[in-house]
Protein backbone atom coordinates (compact mmCIF):
# COMPACT_ATOMS: atom_id res chain seq x y z
CA UNK A 1 0.00 0.00 0.00
CA UNK A 2 2.49 2.55 1.10
CA UNK A 3 4.65 1.55 -2.46
CA UNK A 4 1.39 2.16 -4.19
CA UNK A 5 0.81 5.47 -2.39
CA UNK A 6 4.67 6.61 -2.95
CA UNK A 7 4.06 5.73 -6.75
CA UNK A 8 1.15 7.75 -6.58
CA UNK A 9 2.91 10.58 -5.32
CA UNK A 10 5.99 10.06 -7.76
CA UNK A 11 3.11 10.51 -10.62
CA UNK A 12 3.93 7.51 -12.41
CA UNK A 13 0.85 5.45 -10.88
CA UNK A 14 -2.79 6.05 -9.87
CA UNK A 15 -4.75 3.88 -7.35
CA UNK A 16 -7.84 2.89 -8.40
CA UNK A 17 -10.39 0.70 -6.30
CA UNK A 18 -7.68 -0.96 -4.19
CA UNK A 19 -9.40 -3.22 -1.67
CA UNK A 20 -7.87 -3.80 1.72
CA UNK A 21 -8.86 -5.34 4.92
CA UNK A 22 -8.45 -3.13 8.36
CA UNK A 23 -7.94 -5.51 11.05
CA UNK A 24 -8.02 -3.68 14.26
CA UNK A 25 -7.99 -5.70 17.59
CA UNK A 26 -11.17 -5.48 19.15
CA UNK A 27 -13.06 -4.77 16.15
CA UNK A 28 -14.38 -6.77 12.98
CA UNK A 29 -12.23 -6.32 10.04
CA UNK A 30 -13.50 -3.91 7.60
CA UNK A 31 -13.57 -3.85 3.85
CA UNK A 32 -12.00 -0.99 2.69
CA UNK A 33 -12.09 0.37 -1.04
CA UNK A 34 -8.66 3.26 -1.80
CA UNK A 35 -8.57 5.79 -4.48
CA UNK A 36 -5.37 8.08 -4.56
CA UNK A 37 -4.83 10.62 -7.15
CA UNK A 38 -1.63 12.77 -7.14
CA UNK A 39 -3.36 16.51 -7.42
CA UNK A 40 -1.34 18.82 -9.54
CA UNK A 41 -0.79 22.46 -8.79
CA UNK A 42 1.08 25.32 -9.84
CA UNK A 43 3.21 25.21 -6.80
CA UNK A 44 4.97 21.80 -7.68
CA UNK A 45 7.49 22.14 -4.79
CA UNK A 46 4.16 20.68 -2.54
CA UNK A 47 3.52 17.11 -3.54
CA UNK A 48 -0.66 16.83 -2.77
CA UNK A 49 -2.52 13.21 -2.95
CA UNK A 50 -6.07 12.98 -2.82
CA UNK A 51 -7.23 9.77 -0.81
CA UNK A 52 -10.75 8.73 -0.97
CA UNK A 53 -11.50 5.54 1.23
CA UNK A 54 -14.97 4.03 1.26
CA UNK A 55 -16.09 1.69 4.10
CA UNK A 56 -17.60 -1.53 1.67
CA UNK A 57 -18.04 -3.57 4.51
CA UNK A 58 -21.95 -4.24 4.79
CA UNK A 59 -22.58 -3.74 0.95
CA UNK A 60 -20.03 -6.21 -0.06
CA UNK A 61 -22.14 -8.12 2.46
CA UNK A 62 -25.50 -7.06 0.93
CA UNK A 63 -24.50 -8.25 -2.35
CA UNK A 64 -23.29 -11.67 -1.15
CA UNK A 65 -26.37 -12.24 0.30
CA UNK A 66 -28.11 -10.95 -2.92
CA UNK A 67 -25.91 -13.60 -5.32
CA UNK A 68 -26.71 -16.42 -2.50
CA UNK A 69 -30.14 -15.75 -3.09
CA UNK A 70 -30.31 -15.59 -6.33
CA UNK A 71 -28.42 -18.83 -6.99
CA UNK A 72 -30.71 -20.53 -4.57
CA UNK A 73 -33.53 -19.36 -6.75
CA UNK A 74 -31.96 -20.83 -9.20
CA UNK A 75 -31.44 -24.30 -7.61
CA UNK A 76 -35.50 -24.00 -6.64
CA UNK A 77 -36.17 -23.36 -10.55
CA UNK A 78 -34.09 -25.99 -11.80
CA UNK A 79 -35.21 -28.77 -8.81
CA UNK A 80 -38.91 -27.53 -9.82
CA UNK A 81 -38.17 -27.96 -13.83
CA UNK A 82 -36.52 -31.66 -12.61
CA UNK A 83 -39.71 -32.45 -10.24
CA UNK A 84 -42.16 -31.42 -13.40
CA UNK A 85 -40.33 -33.55 -15.68
CA UNK A 86 -40.54 -36.44 -13.30
CA UNK A 87 -44.28 -35.94 -12.46
CA UNK A 88 -45.11 -35.57 -16.19
CA UNK A 89 -42.98 -39.40 -17.24
CA UNK A 90 -44.88 -41.04 -14.52
CA UNK A 91 -48.51 -39.17 -15.58
CA UNK A 92 -46.92 -40.69 -19.56
CA UNK A 93 -46.71 -44.03 -17.78
CA UNK A 94 -49.55 -44.62 -15.94
CA UNK A 95 -51.70 -43.18 -18.49
CA UNK A 96 -49.85 -45.95 -20.98
CA UNK A 97 -50.60 -48.45 -18.64
CA UNK A 98 -54.13 -48.08 -18.96
CA UNK A 99 -54.18 -47.18 -22.78
CA UNK A 100 -52.70 -50.42 -23.32
CA UNK A 101 -54.88 -52.42 -21.09
CA UNK A 102 -57.70 -50.83 -22.58
CA UNK A 103 -56.58 -52.01 -26.03
CA UNK A 104 -55.34 -55.10 -25.20
CA UNK A 105 -58.98 -55.63 -23.75
CA UNK A 106 -60.46 -54.84 -26.99
CA UNK A 107 -58.12 -57.08 -29.13
CA UNK A 108 -59.69 -59.78 -26.86
CA UNK A 109 -63.11 -59.17 -26.37
CA UNK A 110 -65.53 -61.28 -29.24
CA UNK A 111 -68.53 -58.52 -29.51
CA UNK A 112 -67.85 -55.85 -31.67
CA UNK A 113 -69.65 -53.94 -29.66
CA UNK A 114 -67.72 -54.07 -26.49
CA UNK A 115 -65.06 -53.87 -28.38
CA UNK A 116 -65.92 -50.57 -29.52
CA UNK A 117 -66.90 -49.15 -26.49
CA UNK A 118 -63.03 -49.87 -25.14
CA UNK A 119 -61.73 -48.16 -28.49
CA UNK A 120 -63.64 -45.35 -27.53
CA UNK A 121 -62.68 -45.17 -23.73
CA UNK A 122 -59.24 -45.64 -25.22
CA UNK A 123 -59.68 -42.34 -27.75
CA UNK A 124 -60.81 -40.59 -24.82
CA UNK A 125 -57.95 -41.37 -22.41
CA UNK A 126 -55.58 -40.81 -25.84
CA UNK A 127 -57.45 -37.21 -25.77
CA UNK A 128 -56.43 -36.49 -22.50
CA UNK A 129 -52.91 -37.22 -22.57
CA UNK A 130 -52.39 -35.26 -25.61
CA UNK A 131 -53.49 -32.59 -23.74
CA UNK A 132 -50.40 -33.58 -21.61
CA UNK A 133 -48.11 -33.78 -24.11
CA UNK A 134 -48.68 -30.36 -25.58
CA UNK A 135 -48.91 -29.26 -21.83
CA UNK A 136 -45.32 -30.18 -21.46
CA UNK A 137 -44.11 -28.65 -24.59
CA UNK A 138 -45.60 -24.88 -23.51
CA UNK A 139 -44.17 -23.12 -20.76
CA UNK A 140 -47.26 -20.97 -19.69
CA UNK A 141 -49.51 -23.47 -18.40
CA UNK A 142 -51.08 -23.20 -21.49
CA UNK A 143 -52.31 -25.29 -25.07
CA UNK A 144 -51.88 -24.07 -28.44
CA UNK A 145 -55.24 -25.55 -29.94
CA UNK A 146 -53.89 -26.13 -33.76
CA UNK A 147 -51.35 -28.31 -33.04
CA UNK A 148 -53.31 -30.04 -29.72
CA UNK A 149 -56.41 -31.23 -32.09
CA UNK A 150 -54.19 -32.33 -34.79
CA UNK A 151 -52.47 -34.51 -32.15
CA UNK A 152 -55.82 -35.64 -31.23
CA UNK A 153 -57.40 -36.39 -34.54
CA UNK A 154 -54.52 -38.21 -35.61
CA UNK A 155 -54.63 -40.29 -32.52
CA UNK A 156 -58.24 -40.66 -32.73
CA UNK A 157 -57.98 -41.81 -36.98
CA UNK A 158 -54.96 -44.06 -36.51
CA UNK A 159 -57.06 -46.71 -33.89
CA UNK A 160 -60.86 -45.74 -35.62
CA UNK A 161 -60.18 -45.10 -39.27
CA UNK A 162 -59.73 -48.59 -41.09
CA UNK A 163 -59.19 -46.75 -44.10
CA UNK A 164 -57.43 -43.55 -44.12
CA UNK A 165 -58.15 -43.48 -48.30
CA UNK A 166 -61.77 -43.28 -47.51
CA UNK A 167 -61.70 -40.83 -44.23
CA UNK A 168 -59.59 -37.62 -43.11
CA UNK A 169 -59.81 -35.85 -40.50
CA UNK A 170 -58.57 -31.95 -40.88
CA UNK A 171 -58.21 -29.61 -38.00
CA UNK A 172 -58.49 -25.77 -39.13
CA UNK A 173 -57.86 -23.52 -35.72
CA UNK A 174 -57.06 -20.14 -35.19
CA UNK A 175 -54.46 -18.99 -32.96
CA UNK A 176 -55.93 -19.44 -29.63
CA UNK A 177 -54.06 -20.94 -26.68
CA UNK A 178 -56.38 -22.19 -23.79
CA UNK A 179 -55.81 -22.92 -20.15
CA UNK A 180 -54.76 -26.58 -19.97
CA UNK A 181 -58.46 -27.10 -18.19
CA UNK A 182 -60.71 -25.57 -21.13
CA UNK A 183 -58.25 -27.26 -23.48
CA UNK A 184 -59.38 -30.68 -22.24
CA UNK A 185 -62.75 -29.59 -22.41
CA UNK A 186 -62.54 -28.84 -25.64
CA UNK A 187 -60.51 -31.39 -26.75
CA UNK A 188 -62.62 -34.25 -25.43
CA UNK A 189 -65.60 -32.82 -26.89
CA UNK A 190 -63.57 -32.84 -30.20
CA UNK A 191 -62.90 -36.68 -29.24
CA UNK A 192 -66.63 -37.62 -29.15
CA UNK A 193 -67.61 -35.52 -31.99
CA UNK A 194 -65.31 -37.20 -34.06
CA UNK A 195 -65.86 -40.32 -32.85
CA UNK A 196 -69.55 -39.94 -33.26
CA UNK A 197 -69.20 -39.36 -36.81
CA UNK A 198 -66.69 -41.75 -37.45
CA UNK A 199 -69.30 -44.32 -36.14
CA UNK A 200 -72.48 -43.22 -37.73
CA UNK A 201 -71.48 -40.74 -41.07
CA UNK A 202 -70.11 -42.81 -42.96
CA UNK A 203 -71.33 -46.35 -43.52
CA UNK A 204 -70.72 -49.27 -45.61
CA UNK A 205 -67.40 -47.82 -47.50
CA UNK A 206 -68.75 -44.60 -47.76
CA UNK A 207 -65.70 -41.70 -48.79
CA UNK A 208 -66.18 -38.64 -46.68
CA UNK A 209 -63.80 -35.80 -44.28
CA UNK A 210 -64.50 -34.78 -40.70
CA UNK A 211 -63.50 -31.28 -40.46
CA UNK A 212 -62.85 -29.78 -36.59
CA UNK A 213 -62.65 -26.09 -36.90
CA UNK A 214 -62.30 -23.42 -33.66
CA UNK A 215 -62.47 -19.67 -33.93
CA UNK A 216 -62.37 -16.70 -31.59
CA UNK A 217 -63.30 -13.20 -31.98
CA UNK A 218 -62.96 -11.59 -28.81
CA UNK A 219 -64.23 -13.82 -25.86
CA UNK A 220 -66.72 -15.41 -27.99
CA UNK A 221 -65.70 -18.98 -29.57
CA UNK A 222 -66.98 -21.56 -31.83
CA UNK A 223 -65.82 -24.76 -32.21
CA UNK A 224 -67.30 -26.82 -35.08
CA UNK A 225 -67.11 -30.51 -36.05
CA UNK A 226 -68.41 -31.07 -39.55
CA UNK A 227 -68.55 -34.04 -41.44
CA UNK A 228 -70.21 -34.41 -45.41
CA UNK A 229 -71.43 -38.04 -44.35
CA UNK A 230 -75.12 -39.32 -44.33
CA UNK A 231 -76.37 -37.22 -42.09
CA UNK A 232 -78.49 -36.95 -38.77
CA UNK A 233 -81.62 -39.48 -38.88
CA UNK A 234 -84.73 -37.53 -38.36
CA UNK A 235 -86.03 -39.95 -36.00
CA UNK A 236 -83.34 -38.62 -33.28
CA UNK A 237 -85.55 -36.94 -31.38
CA UNK A 238 -87.27 -39.33 -29.20
CA UNK A 239 -83.75 -41.51 -28.88
CA UNK A 240 -82.12 -41.56 -25.60
CA UNK A 241 -78.79 -39.67 -25.47
CA UNK A 242 -75.71 -41.80 -25.31
CA UNK A 243 -72.68 -41.48 -23.22
CA UNK A 244 -71.28 -39.54 -26.03
CA UNK A 245 -73.96 -36.60 -26.13
CA UNK A 246 -73.95 -36.63 -22.23
CA UNK A 247 -70.19 -35.60 -22.45
CA UNK A 248 -70.38 -33.37 -25.14
CA UNK A 249 -73.57 -31.22 -23.20
CA UNK A 250 -72.21 -30.93 -19.51
CA UNK A 251 -68.52 -30.22 -21.14
CA UNK A 252 -69.99 -27.29 -23.76
CA UNK A 253 -72.19 -25.91 -20.40
CA UNK A 254 -69.07 -25.88 -18.25
CA UNK A 255 -67.67 -23.97 -20.95
CA UNK A 256 -70.70 -21.98 -21.48
CA UNK A 257 -71.39 -22.77 -24.42
CA UNK A 258 -74.48 -24.09 -26.44
CA UNK A 259 -74.73 -27.38 -29.03
CA UNK A 260 -75.76 -26.47 -32.30
CA UNK A 261 -76.85 -29.44 -34.56
CA UNK A 262 -77.74 -28.71 -38.21
CA UNK A 263 -77.77 -30.29 -41.48
CA UNK A 264 -74.25 -29.57 -43.71
CA UNK A 265 -75.66 -30.50 -46.61
CA UNK A 266 -74.27 -32.71 -46.96
CA UNK A 267 -73.99 -34.10 -43.81
CA UNK A 268 -73.85 -32.83 -40.13
CA UNK A 269 -72.32 -29.73 -38.61
CA UNK A 270 -72.32 -29.68 -34.77
CA UNK A 271 -70.80 -26.47 -33.47
CA UNK A 272 -70.41 -25.37 -29.89
CA UNK A 273 -70.34 -21.49 -29.37
CA UNK A 274 -69.68 -19.63 -26.74
CA UNK A 275 -70.81 -15.95 -26.75
CA UNK A 276 -69.97 -13.11 -24.30
CA UNK A 277 -73.65 -11.59 -25.14
CA UNK A 278 -75.54 -14.33 -24.20
CA UNK A 279 -73.32 -15.26 -20.82
CA UNK A 280 -73.30 -11.62 -19.38
CA UNK A 281 -77.07 -10.37 -21.45
CA UNK A 282 -76.91 -6.71 -20.88
CA UNK A 283 -79.82 -6.30 -18.76
CA UNK A 284 -77.91 -8.38 -15.86
CA UNK A 285 -74.45 -7.28 -16.33
CA UNK A 286 -73.98 -4.73 -12.72
CA UNK B 1 -45.45 -71.49 -44.31
CA UNK B 2 -43.52 -68.28 -43.78
CA UNK B 3 -41.83 -67.76 -40.55
CA UNK B 4 -42.78 -64.60 -38.50
CA UNK B 5 -40.99 -61.85 -37.91
CA UNK B 6 -39.47 -61.64 -33.89
CA UNK B 7 -39.71 -58.48 -31.93
CA UNK B 8 -38.12 -57.99 -28.60
CA UNK B 9 -40.10 -55.87 -26.17
CA UNK B 10 -37.50 -54.21 -23.70
CA UNK B 11 -39.98 -52.61 -20.62
CA UNK B 12 -39.53 -53.11 -17.18
CA UNK B 13 -43.19 -52.26 -16.38
CA UNK B 14 -44.97 -55.74 -16.53
CA UNK B 15 -48.12 -54.84 -17.31
CA UNK B 16 -46.97 -52.32 -20.54
CA UNK B 17 -44.50 -55.48 -21.30
CA UNK B 18 -47.19 -57.31 -21.05
CA UNK B 19 -49.79 -55.43 -23.31
CA UNK B 20 -46.92 -54.80 -25.95
CA UNK B 21 -46.26 -58.79 -26.27
CA UNK B 22 -49.91 -58.91 -27.15
CA UNK B 23 -49.64 -55.99 -29.36
CA UNK B 24 -46.75 -57.38 -31.57
CA UNK B 25 -48.62 -60.40 -31.52
CA UNK B 26 -51.86 -58.81 -32.38
CA UNK B 27 -49.97 -57.17 -35.66
CA UNK B 28 -48.81 -60.68 -36.56
CA UNK B 29 -45.17 -60.99 -35.22
CA UNK B 30 -43.73 -63.04 -32.64
CA UNK B 31 -42.61 -61.29 -29.39
CA UNK B 32 -40.02 -61.99 -26.67
CA UNK B 33 -39.55 -59.67 -24.03
CA UNK B 34 -37.20 -58.67 -21.54
CA UNK B 35 -37.24 -56.24 -18.28
CA UNK B 36 -34.13 -54.21 -18.85
CA UNK B 37 -31.46 -54.05 -21.14
CA UNK B 38 -28.78 -57.19 -19.85
CA UNK B 39 -31.56 -59.74 -20.40
CA UNK B 40 -31.84 -57.62 -23.79
CA UNK B 41 -28.33 -58.21 -24.46
CA UNK B 42 -28.63 -61.85 -23.77
CA UNK B 43 -31.82 -62.77 -25.77
CA UNK B 44 -30.08 -60.90 -28.51
CA UNK B 45 -27.38 -63.05 -28.32
CA UNK B 46 -29.02 -66.62 -28.03
CA UNK B 47 -31.66 -65.23 -30.79
CA UNK B 48 -30.05 -64.32 -34.09
CA UNK B 49 -33.58 -64.10 -35.72
CA UNK B 50 -34.66 -61.19 -33.61
CA UNK B 51 -35.55 -58.17 -36.40
CA UNK B 52 -36.66 -55.24 -34.50
CA UNK B 53 -36.37 -54.19 -30.36
CA UNK B 54 -39.05 -51.58 -29.23
CA UNK B 55 -37.49 -50.40 -25.99
CA UNK B 56 -39.06 -48.33 -23.38
CA UNK B 57 -36.31 -45.71 -22.16
CA UNK B 58 -36.42 -45.03 -18.67
CA UNK B 59 -35.36 -48.80 -17.35
CA UNK B 60 -33.49 -50.30 -14.00
CA UNK B 61 -29.75 -51.46 -14.79
CA UNK B 62 -26.72 -50.69 -16.57
CA UNK B 63 -28.68 -48.92 -19.39
CA UNK B 64 -31.66 -46.86 -20.39
CA UNK B 65 -33.21 -47.76 -23.98
CA UNK B 66 -31.10 -44.78 -25.60
CA UNK B 67 -27.65 -46.37 -24.66
CA UNK B 68 -29.70 -49.58 -25.68
CA UNK B 69 -30.75 -48.33 -29.04
CA UNK B 70 -26.45 -47.13 -29.92
CA UNK B 71 -25.20 -50.89 -28.39
CA UNK B 72 -27.49 -53.02 -30.57
CA UNK B 73 -26.84 -50.58 -33.81
CA UNK B 74 -23.53 -51.19 -32.87
CA UNK B 75 -23.25 -54.82 -32.63
CA UNK B 76 -26.51 -56.20 -34.28
CA UNK B 77 -26.53 -53.23 -37.38
CA UNK B 78 -29.76 -54.91 -39.25
CA UNK B 79 -32.06 -54.72 -36.06
CA UNK B 80 -34.66 -52.59 -36.38
CA UNK B 81 -35.25 -50.02 -33.37
CA UNK B 82 -38.53 -48.14 -31.75
CA UNK B 83 -37.87 -46.56 -29.01
CA UNK B 84 -40.44 -45.16 -26.33
CA UNK B 85 -40.75 -42.69 -23.38
CA UNK B 86 -42.87 -41.25 -21.53
CA UNK B 87 -40.22 -38.14 -21.37
CA UNK B 88 -40.81 -35.68 -24.06
CA UNK B 89 -37.26 -34.58 -23.93
CA UNK B 90 -36.35 -37.73 -26.16
CA UNK B 91 -34.93 -36.27 -29.79
CA UNK B 92 -34.65 -39.04 -32.76
CA UNK B 93 -31.54 -37.14 -33.21
CA UNK B 94 -30.47 -38.73 -30.07
CA UNK B 95 -31.24 -42.26 -31.51
CA UNK B 96 -29.38 -44.43 -33.92
CA UNK B 97 -29.67 -43.23 -37.60
CA UNK B 98 -33.36 -44.81 -38.83
CA UNK B 99 -34.58 -45.95 -34.91
CA UNK B 100 -37.83 -44.52 -35.02
CA UNK B 101 -39.29 -42.39 -31.36
CA UNK B 102 -42.94 -42.63 -29.73
CA UNK B 103 -43.83 -40.63 -26.57
CA UNK B 104 -45.91 -42.73 -24.28
CA UNK B 105 -48.93 -42.94 -24.54
CA UNK B 106 -48.55 -44.41 -27.33
CA UNK B 107 -51.27 -45.28 -29.76
CA UNK B 108 -51.15 -49.20 -30.87
CA UNK B 109 -52.26 -48.82 -34.31
CA UNK B 110 -49.47 -46.44 -34.81
CA UNK B 111 -46.44 -48.83 -33.29
CA UNK B 112 -48.41 -51.58 -35.15
CA UNK B 113 -47.75 -49.26 -38.65
CA UNK B 114 -44.40 -48.83 -37.95
CA UNK B 115 -43.27 -52.14 -37.06
CA UNK B 116 -44.89 -53.57 -40.44
CA UNK B 117 -43.52 -50.72 -41.94
CA UNK B 118 -39.67 -51.53 -40.70
CA UNK B 119 -40.24 -55.21 -41.16
CA UNK B 120 -41.58 -55.05 -44.50
CA UNK B 121 -37.97 -55.06 -46.03
CA UNK B 122 -36.33 -57.17 -43.70
CA UNK B 123 -36.21 -59.76 -46.03
CA UNK B 124 -34.17 -57.42 -48.73
CA UNK B 125 -31.86 -57.00 -45.68
CA UNK B 126 -30.99 -53.21 -46.77
CA UNK B 127 -28.93 -51.51 -44.70
CA UNK B 128 -30.70 -49.18 -41.84
CA UNK B 129 -30.07 -46.34 -43.41
CA UNK B 130 -32.45 -46.37 -46.94
CA UNK B 131 -35.57 -47.47 -44.18
CA UNK B 132 -38.04 -45.31 -46.33
CA UNK B 133 -39.11 -42.52 -44.07
CA UNK B 134 -42.93 -43.12 -43.46
CA UNK B 135 -43.63 -39.40 -44.39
Amino acid sequence: MISLLEATASGAAEVHAYELTLDRPGHEPRLLVLNAKRLVYDDISQTRILLAVADVTEARANDKIKDNLLHDKDDLIREKAILLQEVQHRIANSLQIIASILMQSARKVRSDETSGHLKNAHGRLMSIAAVQTQLSKSSMGKVELQPYFTQLCKSLGASMINNPDLLSIEVHADKTSTESEVSMSLGLIVTELVINALKHAFPGNRKGKILVTYKSDGRDWTLAVTDDGVGMPTIAADAKPGLGTNIVESLAKRLEAEVQVASANPGTAIRIVHSQAAVNPIGRAA
Amino acid sequence: MLTRSVVLVVEDHPLIRLSALDLVSSGGFEGIGAQNADEAIAILEARPDIHLVFTDVEMPGTMDGIKLAHYIRGRWPNVRLIVASGKLIVEESQLPHGAKFFSKPYGDQSIIEEMTRMLAIVDADSPIGQIPSSQ
